[in-house]
């Protein structure tokens, strides 16, 4: 499985795919923000999304909407992570069409259990 | 000394005539969870301490401004090794001493530590939003917390590789 990391944060990207490599997930692609993203999307065959919400340029919840109205890229499954539990913030997600979301923080199984669950939802 | 030994009341009681202990809590356990979840240390906190001066505890802190239905500060602050430490748990590399991407850590830590107390406050109803974490390094930092009141510093102690004990300092002004 091929999984797009997305965050402003090079630190918080490696928190990401270290938390990844304890699931035993290797093939993971970074991007910096939503454009960036769509850049690889454009080029990468991608299995899984994990897009944090607040970023410069293109936020996440800006780039959940572009990847679900596009035919292609909506079929990824995607997964937004949030500081933040609040409720407004989850249910403009969900609305969007997101697959899970992740609060942080959160543990190598807390992650598991929400890329199986996107999966699912996402048909795969 | 410039700390003094702090007694915490019963629940909703003044904490030194200023600070309701209710207060105090969501700030324990957002540390203590994520300390667990995203580090898998068990944190044990020690004894809460009334600090007078508004400065940095340790040599790298990580401050964050809260507003809303309250408005505070808090200040997560470690010593170098504590915060090297965090850096290889967190990340899964090694680092010889303090530099920009231990900063980043730090920063995201105090900005996970900050929305685990917000969603603790809110289960409480209180609704808060804060601003993009700062990290400062080096000692005894000057830090404006906002608020009149004073300063709690939640010690706690977690330990590193070889087996020695490092802190970490949860300090907040919270009115």
């Amino acid at each position: 499985m091929k999984v797009l990391v997305v965050d402003d944060f090079a630190t918080m990207r490696k928190i990401v795919k270290n938390v990844l490599k304890q699931i035993n997930i290797e093939n993971v692609v970074e991007a910096e923000n939503g454009k960036h993203a769509l850049n690889v999307l454009n080029s990468e065959e991608i299995d899984l999304i994990i897009s944090d919400w607040m970023m410069p340029e293109m936020t996440g919840i800006e780039f959940l909407k572009v990847c679900k109205e596009d035919d292609e890229k909506k079929k990824i499954p995607f997964i937004m992570v949030t500081a933040e539990g609040q409720k407004g913030s989850v249910m403009e997600a969900i609305k969007s069409g997101v697959d899970n979301y992740i609060v942080k923080p959160f543990t190598p199984d807390k992650l598991k259990d929400a890329i199986d669950r996107a999966r699912t939802r996402a048909g795969k | 000394m410039p700390l003094i030994e702090l007694g915490l009341g019963q629940e909703n009681e003044p904490l030194g005539g200023e600070m309701e202990v209710k207060y105090i809590n969501p700030f324990i356990n957002a540390a203590q969870t994520v300390f667990k979840t995203m580090l898998n240390i068990d944190a044990k906190m020690g004894k809460p301490i009334l600090k007078n001066e508004k400065t940095t505890s340790g040599d790298i802190s990580g401050i964050m401004g809260l507003a809303g239905d309250r408005k505070g500060t808090i200040c997560i602050s470690f010593h170098d090794k504590g915060a090297l430490f965090v850096f290889k748990t967190l990340v899964g590399e090694e680092c010889e001493s303090i530099n920009p991407e231990v900063v980043d850590s730090i920063g995201e830590l105090t900005n996970i530590i900050s929305g685990q107390a917000r969603k603790e406050f809110e289960q409480t109803g209180l609704n808060l939003k804060a601003a993009i974490p700062m990290v400062v390094v080096g000692k005894n930092v000057e830090v404006n917390f906002i608020t009149k009141i004073p300063i709690i510093s939640l010690p706690f102690y977690f330990s590193i590789n070889n087996g020695t004990q490092e802190i970490m300092y949860l300090d907040f002004s919270f009115e």
